[in-house]
């Protein structure tokens, strides 16, 4: 099927900037991942996937959309090290290689970091189509970590992508967020589904919606479901992705996911995850169960 | 109905999503409407409207705010009102299969003006971002509340929409949101104070982080509503500050504030 898919896109055009002449004899995966609702765990996926599959040894450039308000650079660790950005590679002020900032952990795992003080109007959407095809040529993946919203960066975000990841939490708000966005990605797009944040010590006691809930609603195929963890907000201060840490379920979780996208048969998502940090505050309050 | 009111103009916003706006407006108008002020909310979030769900009046909506701009219904029409506070706290809707460009800046600060002549205050659910919503969103207002999390990302971006508040003259405020005392104490978590000082702003209110609020929002009941909700007397506190009344922030930081609080709940 991803054979299928390949085949099904337009020949390759954009030019490789030295390599130009350069036969391109593998064409990457061009992955957008959005949500509608901000808050959801968009950019903690992008980073933790990007690592993941990295660490598996693909080559992944990760491209943040979200100019004005960028931060997949903050949860990468690697907001010190960024001298140039998208827009300036999109404007050829810098070359692509100039903007590129390599992880200081994972080889192959590349940032391509938004502008911060610019506007999201100011992203020529032509001309990221064409970047992000450029990169397919030399990277296996390119994930795109889309800013919150249906606005003029979604769109950006959006139009270069072949395919998407969205993310949505266990709430009604953000299940009707994700619905909409689905139906703006359009039939060209296909989404597959993470679900973030579960806490199943509240969906047992029927405080919040389950996996099945959620995906009553939104009917897609089931990527991954990772738990809600105190520690991710530790990481994301850090600037360090859990998908590297042996023993982090959050990591565990995102290594299961990059292991699936990448065409591994991994087990079914497992909704049990370790219970968090609030589950164990919960019940030591002696629980408010009604 | 004559323009012998004129409502405070409150836009809450953050720059992240995701970090409390929509739970924060209205859980502050509810808690307003209780101190018997009149209170409209106005969700500015067009194509992704959330408020009239954290309110639970999604199925009762008519028109929206894309509708009276475009003067096919009246005002009042599209106004929905929250029967469990009387005739104090109404919704005007947004349209939920509309782009945020279909009202302008112009346009969205005429309806917030109007809203402003019948009321005591108009809190505007601003959208995440700082793209035409946004701008939509704080055109009509005339202060603005900066709601944030202890986390580097969140700060950032209020950071950047505290600038641009700024460069609207817009005074604004602080909302701390999502706090979790065990892990400020074990330094795995910005205090208060740390985001305070970062973003050299005022602060009006320190939400702590609780698993009820996802309860809540999913079942449409405001938390100032249910008196078993710790997080109802927070809201309450902040909306009397914003009715001028000085209620002192028992000890931030580390110690003080939290720990009571953690210790009343173990008692009760």
């Amino acid at each position: 099927m991803e054979t299928q898919r390949v085949q099904a896109q337009e020949p390759f055009v954009a030019s490789v900037g030295p390599n130009a002449n350069a036969v391109p004899v593998a064409r990457g995966r061009a992955i957008v991942v959005t949500s509608g609702k901000g808050g959801v765990g968009k950019t903690t996926t992008t980073a933790n996937l990007g690592v993941a599959l990295a660490a598996r040894g693909a080559r992944v450039v990760l491209i943040d959309a979200d100019v004005g308000l960028r931060n997949l650079d903050l949860v990468l660790g690697l907001e010190s090290r960024i001298r140039h950005h998208l827009l300036d590679v999109l404007e050829e002020k810098v070359t692509l290689d100039d903007a590129l900032v390599r992880d200081k952990r994972v080889e192959n795992l590349f940032l391509l970091a938004a502008a911060q003080n610019r506007e999201k109007d100011d992203v020529p959407t032509e001309a990221m189509r064409g970047l992000v095809e450029k990169l397919r040529a030399a990277y296996d993946y390119v994930l795109i970590d889309s800013p919150a919203g249906i606005e003029m960066g979604f769109k950006n975000a959006i139009a270069a992508a072949g395919e998407a990841i969205v993310v949505c939490t266990p709430e009604v708000a953000a299940v009707r967020d994700v619905d909409r966005v689905v139906g703006l990605l359009g039939n060209d797009l296909s989404a597959q589904l993470i679900v973030n944040r579960l806490r199943p010590a509240l969906v047992r006691k029927g405080k919040m919606l389950s996996v099945d809930d959620v995906n009553a609603i939104l009917r897609l195929p089931l990527l991954g479901v990772i738990g809600d963890e105190p520690e991710v907000i530790v990481a994301t201060n850090r600037g360090e992705p859990p998908a590297l840490a042996a023993n982090s379920p959050t990591g565990a979780a995102y290594r299961a996911i990059a292991a699936r996208i990448a065409g591994e048969d991994v087990p079914a998502p497992q909704a049990a995850q370790a219970e968090g940090f609030l589950d164990k505050l919960g019940a030591f309050f002696g629980g408010r169960a009604k | 109905m004559t323009a012998q009111r004129k409502a405070r103009r409150i836009v809450v916003t953050s720059g992240k999503g995701g970090v409390g706006k929509t739970t924060t407006t209205a859980n502050l108008g509810a808690a307003l409407a209780l101190l018997g002020k009149r209170v409209v909310l106005v969700d500015a979030d067009i194509g992704l409207r959330n408020l009239d769900l954290v309110l639970g009046v999604e199925k009762r909506i008519v028109f929206d705010l894309v509708e009276v701009v475009e003067g096919r219904c009246q005002l009042r029409q599209a106004l929905v009102r929250d029967k469990r506070f009387g005739e104090s706290l109404a919704i005007l809707p947004a349209a939920q299969t509309r782009e945020k460009t279909a009202v302008s800046e112009l346009q969205f600060a005429g309806v917030v003006e109007q809203l402003a002549e019948s009321c005591d205050y108009v809190l505007v659910d601003s959208p995440a971002g700082i793209e035409h919503g946004f701008r939509n969103a704080i055109a009509g207002a005339a202060e603005a509340l900066v709601v944030t999390t202890p986390e580097v990302s969140a700060i950032r971006d209020a950071d950047r929409v505290i600038g641009k508040l700024q460069e609207r003259g817009l005074p604004m405020r602080l909302i701390v949101n999502r706090v979790r005392p065990e892990m400020v104490r074990s330094g795995e978590m910005m205090s208060v104070d740390d985001v305070c000082d970062i973003l050299s702003a005022e602060l009006v209110g320190i939400i702590p982080d609780d698993a009820e609020v996802i309860d809540t929002t999913n079942r449409g009941v405001p938390l100032v509503l249910d008196p078993s909700q710790r997080l109802g007397a927070i809201y309450t506190k902040i909306a009397r500050r914003l009715e001028g009344e000085i209620i002192p922030f028992t000890q931030l930081g580390g110690g003080g504030f939290f720990d009571r609080l953690l210790g009343a709940l173990r008692a009760g």
